[in-house]
């Protein structure tokens, strides 16, 4: 028999000034022979806490009920007590009298009194069904497995690599660069495309940790944080190795506007890319530039601004009026999107240095003139309602990065989700590099369409979200929590009943169920615990009750239903 | 203070509130997130009410089992109130999304078995704030408070409900 | 994610980071720091963590309160062993050593200590002159604030307050700290509206700063989430929310705040949601909804009709005689010029980065706006340049790494 202390808390007056807690405490003692019931002015005072642990020692408590306020007081010297005491989550109870029972009951303190000795009841028989979950640990593998070496892959191999952290950094491409091996120059600061992943480049031929795995994709995996086993296919076949987390930062594809602007048809309209290919190969010929925004963007098929056509044309333009001589460049938009202050001053520089703009309503584009090339764009200015008919030679059709193909094929492996448009999403904005599984992290534009320096910072802040999880030796399943404390337990089969049905497989969103053989053909269930979260859905959905969390299994569900009431 | 009224509650008796209301019994099933801190801003604001619920704390509203609803019902609790994160808020993935469906499920065998869905509440995201908490007590007290009392039968069902607790 | 309650790798003292701001981008870099390894020193000027964001009803894109998911990231960053949090605390003078920073700091603390309050409130009712007020923002825990602007110090709280958690005799403390580096989150905070008399600002009640307007409206604000007007406690039947009103303007701020349009268009259709009838017109310059969702949203069916959304920036806001506010504006993309009487009109734009230095030795390098200049000192947020709660997070973890980094050079 356990002993049970019930620490009922008077907060100065604030409880016991509506429920009668004497009373309670002398209905408690002739209820329980085992049990010892203390009246305490406080427990949240800073010597509470030491004078708390020394009262649980001495009574040799193994479980202990506390009635005070809500609670949850981060420095709670309760806790700390309690913890220092040796009693864990499955031995103690806390049930709230200020704010849901006295604070609310003024009017009514009888009523008040009788709710409360109901709930403190109600917390010592869950007590008494309430069980320790086993906690399993697991050794860290310090690595990363790193999909894309496009800015944002290459900024955290190097990050991750330059904290002793290995790196498996994979890409479909030959080489490392992405997206900005296409690209001449850079906003804001007019880097050179090269130039901005020269020292990320360097940095993974030089550093012994980082070992590139090009023309590679991944083909399989499993695990969970801290111990994920990948199986890719490479140009020498297939590939496994392990790794403590994963960084998805594959990139994105590019929108090919067939049929909008003429393109295709003419060949001076030309994709925001392929000027980049000129600007490459050395100075445009034509002089006259249209730009076009929000090609295939910002409408029904697909809406979404693609973050970075705008100032890539402002770029570009400016490009055009410095470099090309006579070259003069017009901007054809919606809306411009140069928010905050870089930016916004760019927009300012852009305009300055004498390229133009138009601003053109949704319901009524630019229209491209011209038989054999193009030779004009008549455009109705929105800002003055007037058609106009401008002379051009090269037309620049902004169009947005979309999700890549095989994103579908890739959140499936991994089991991360993917936003409406398909690109890899997060669970919560303060948290917008980790997915909805713990250890797996998304960066670049493969989460959002964003400029490379952006795409930069992704990376490194990826690898510092990777890094809480690879710089540890080991991680223990109830650290795991979606919470300020410890998960509260896992949860647990009770295999000789588990019927194998599934259930818990289909509702769990952590994935953390799997139905595993045994002898005789039998599946039965088996949790992750490092991966189960302690929500519950599994416990719900179970036919026959074989799936519990011990610490809040159906039969303390069930005794704090018989006590509630008691009258 | 109020030291005759305090122990006249503990001594029992007829389940009348104040002047002789009608006393429903409610049990709420609160989430600690959405679904708890309404409770806990009400009381921060000293709102008054009516004493006849408990509430008992989960992680999470998916925790609450089916089976807990019918037990608490069959055991002469008239009404039963779940208060969840709303949908797209809950800290556990989707898990709040299941749990609704399920629940909404659970109001329909209510229905069918002639308790009366209407005696389950679900209140996801709906009770966050403490005058929306204090609505949703006070309302669902009033309402419940004009159905007719349950009289518990669990002794019909006692041990389908036993068979859980092995 | 998760590891919250383990510390992480043990801290080098000699590696410390000072974080300046407790806002949503201090908080993040404090954790992602601690995490791994390195102890912080994290210093707030007010008395709670939180930030701007704290004070948001609800936030954009998803609709959701602002207050569940920073209240677990508050929590973690309060009960981390590696992070020390210091509120009501500012930075006096830095003064480099060697490659360390010494950094002199002053705390300020308040009336009523945070850790004897057990929020009785017993004070509030002892007060007669309504200067103690509970402190909820944040509201973790919730405590007693006393306004010291209004409390007349005659001393009735003193004694009723059961933990004796009241003192008016308090002494500031000054505090010698060195640090390997410094990090700036000072965040932002609404701008003077004195320089742009033609918003009207100060002329009447109704009208506000987005958040004003923000807290004023908020589920748990004074009037539970209902529209009203300020000036009469009506409801309202136009609203008018104007973008850009000091920003973008090179008389004032030449940048564009960034977050001001999504902020607008949640604002709004919140209003709607309240109160579907209630006509809302926002007036914007370039619609700047360019984060995930944020397109979708800003075309999203709000109960009620679409928001009226019109191109300009209204060049008059003048309060009238008879009641109301009188708007005037050109609609640039149907050429028309216009006057419009609305109840309550909204100011966005005007947010200025936090951090003042003034007079402090050994100020960090700020531009000509007032932003950090990470060339030469590390920083996140709207410290550096406007952000949102997403750039915030980024750039937080961003930041984090590339100190880590440091090490290695």
């Amino acid at each position: 028999m356990a002993h049970t202390v019930v620490l009922l808390c008077r907060c100065f007056g604030e409880i016991d000034g509506v429920v009668d807690l004497d009373g309670i405490a002398g209905r408690l003692r002739e209820q329980k022979q085992d049990m010892s019931v203390y009246l305490l002015d406080s427990l949240c005072q800073e010597d509470d806490g030491p004078k708390i642990e020394t009262l649980l020692r001495e009574e040799k408590a193994r479980e202990v009920v506390a009635a005070l306020c809500a609670g949850d007081r981060g420095y709670h010297p309760l806790r700390n007590a309690l913890r220092k005491a040796g009693i864990g989550p499955s031995g103690h109870a806390t049930v709230d009298l200020r704010e849901g029972c006295a604070w609310v009951h003024r009017s009514d303190p009888a009523g008040a009194t009788e709710k409360a000795l109901d709930l403190v009841s109600m917390a010592l028989a869950a007590l008494a069904e309430k069980e320790p979950s086993r906690d399993v640990t697991t050794a860290v593998h310090p690595s990363c497995a790193i999909l894309g070496a496009g800015p944002a892959g290459l900024a955290a191999a190097a990050a991750l690599a330059g904290q002793g952290i290995h790196v498996h950094l994979l890409d479909r491409a030959d080489r490392p660069g992405g997206m900005l091996n296409l690209i001449s120059k850079i906003y804001p600061e007019d880097d050179d495309g090269k130039s901005r992943i020269d020292p990320f480049v360097r940095e993974v031929e030089a550093n012994e940790r980082i070992t590139f795995h090009p023309r590679s994709r991944v083909t399989a995996a499993t695990g969970f944080a801290g111990n994920f086993r990948i199986t890719a296919e490479g140009p020498d076949g297939p590939f496994r190795f392990r790794a403590g987390a994963v960084i998805i930062a594959t990139g994105a594809g590019i929108f090919l506007p067939r049929g909008l602007y003429r393109y295709g048809e003419l060949k001076e309209v030309i994709t925001q890319i392929e000027l980049e290919r000129q600007w490459i190969r050395g100075t445009p010929e034509k002089k006259r530039f249209a730009f076009i925004q929000c090609v295939g963007a910002r409408s029904s098929e697909r809406p979404y601004c693609s973050t970075i056509c705008c100032p890539s044309s402002l770029k570009n333009a400016m490009r055009v009026v410095a470099e090309v001589p006579g070259g003069e460049a017009t901007v054809f938009h919606r809306d411009i999107m140069t928010p905050g202050s870089v930016l916004e001053e760019y927009y300012r520089r852009t305009m300055e240095k004498g390229v133009q703009f138009v601003r053109f309503r949704e319901d009524d584009p630019p229209e491209i003139l011209g038989e054999k090339a193009v030779e004009a764009v008549r455009v109705r200015d929105a800002g003055s309602g007037k058609e106009h008919v401008l002379p051009v030679e090269t037309v620049v059709l902004s169009t947005p990065l979309v999700p890549n193909r095989d994103n579908g094929a890739l959140s499936a492996l991994f089991r991360v989700g993917l936003d409406s448009h398909g690109f890899f999403s997060e669970t919560y904005p303060l948290h917008p590099l980790e997915t909805r599984l713990d250890g797996i992290f998304i960066a670049g534009s493969a989460r959002w369409p964003v400029s490379s320096e952006k795409a930069v910072e992704q990376g490194q802040g990826a690898a510092m979200k990777a890094l809480a999880l690879l710089g540890r030796d080991r991680i223990s399943a109830l650290s795991l929590s979606r919470t300020p404390e410890e998960k509260p337990g896992h949860g647990t089969v009770a295999e000789n009943a588990c019927t194998g049905c599934g259930n818990c497989v289909a509702v769990c969103p952590f994935e953390a169920c799997a139905l595993q053989e045994r002898d005789g053909g039998r599946f039965v269930s088996r949790v992750n615990k490092m991966r189960c979260k302690a929500c519950g859905s599994c416990v719900s959905v179970c036919p026959n009750g074989t799936m519990q969390i011990p610490e809040h299994n159906y039969r303390v569900t069930a005794a704090m239903i018989r006590r509630s009431f008691s009258a | 203070m109020n030291a005759e009224k305090n122990k006249q509650g503990l001594q029992g008796g007829e389940k009348k509130g104040k002047a002789g209301a009608p006393s429903p019994k409610i049990l709420v099933f609160a989430c600690r997130w959405c679904g708890g801190i309404g409770a806990g801003r009400a009381g921060w604001k000293r709102m008054d009410l009516p004493v006849s619920f408990r509430v008992i704390p989960v992680e999470c509203a998916a925790l609450v089992e089916p089976d807990a609803i019918f037990r608490a019902l069959a055991s002469g609790i008239d009404g039963v109130a779940v208060l969840g994160c709303h949908i797209g808020g809950c800290r556990y993935n989707e898990a709040n999304h299941a749990a609704l469906k399920r629940l909404e499920l659970v109001k329909v065998l209510l229905d069918t078995a002639g308790i009366g869905g209407r005696r389950l509440l679900l209140a996801f995201g709906t009770a966050h704030e403490d005058h929306q908490f204090a609505e949703v007590i006070r309302n669902f007290h009033e309402f419940i408070g004009k159905e007719p009392s349950l009289k518990p039968w669990l002794g019909a069902g006692e041990d389908i409900f036993l068979r859980r607790e092995e | 994610m998760a590891l919250s309650i383990n510390p992480g790798i043990p801290g080098d003292p000699s590696m410390a980071v000072l974080v300046v701001g407790g806002g949503v981008a201090g908080i993040l870099a404090a954790l992602d720091l601690a995490r791994a390894g390195r102890p912080v020193t994290l210093v707030e000027r007010s008395q709670r963590l939180g930030g701007q964001v704290a004070r948001l009803d609800k936030i954009y894109p998803t609709d959701h309160c602002a207050f569940c998911p920073l209240w677990t990231d508050i929590r973690n960053c309060l009960e981390h062993p590696g992070i020390t949090v210091l509120s009501s605390t500012t930075v006096r003078k830095l003064e480099r050593t060697g490659d360390r920073w010494a950094v002199r700091i002053l705390r300020e603390p308040p009336f009523i200590e945070e850790r004897l309050c057990i929020f009785c409130g017993r004070c509030e009712s002892a007060c007669p002159e309504r200067a103690v007020l509970p402190l909820l923002d944040q509201a973790y825990p919730p405590v007693y604030r006393i306004d010291g602007n209004r409390c007349t110090r005659c001393g009735r709280c003193e004694p009723v307050c059961p933990t004796k958690a009241i003192d008016f005799n308090r002494k500031t403390v000054e505090e010698r700290i060195v640090v390997q580096e410094i990090l700036w989150a000072a965040g932002f905070q609404d701008g003077d509206y004195k320089p742009l008399p033609e918003y009207g600002y100060g002329t009447h009640r109704d009208i506000m700063t987005a958040l004003e307007f923000e807290e004023w409206t908020a589920e748990s604000g004074p009037n539970g989430g209902r529209i009203l007007r300020r000036s009469d406690l009506q409801e309202p039947s136009r609203v008018a929310f104007i973008q850009c009103a000091g920003a973008r303007d090179l008389r004032n701020l030449s940048y564009c705040s960034a977050v001001c349009c999504m902020h607008a268009l949640k604002q709004a259709a919140w209003v709607k949601r309240r109160k579907e009838d209630i006509d809302c017109t926002i007036f914007y310059t370039d619609l700047r909804a360019v984060g995930r969702g944020y397109f979708k949203y800003s075309m999203n069916n709000v109960p009620g009709g679409p928001l009226r959304l019109i191109r300009g920036r209204p060049g008059l806001v003048v309060a009238l005689p008879g009641g109301g506010i009188a708007v005037t504006y050109e609609d640039t993309l149907k050429q028309e010029r216009r006057i419009e009487r609305f109840d309550v009109v909204v100011l966005n734009g005007n947010l200025k980065p936090s951090l003042n230095m003034e007079g402090v030795p050994g100020t960090p390098s700020l531009d000509g706006e007032g932003f950090v200049d990470t060339a030469v000192g590390f920083g996140c947020g709207f410290a550096v340049e406007p952000a949102d709660i997403m750039d915030a997070a980024v750039q937080a973890a961003s930041v984090s790494m590339r100190i880590l980094g440091r090490e290695n050079t």
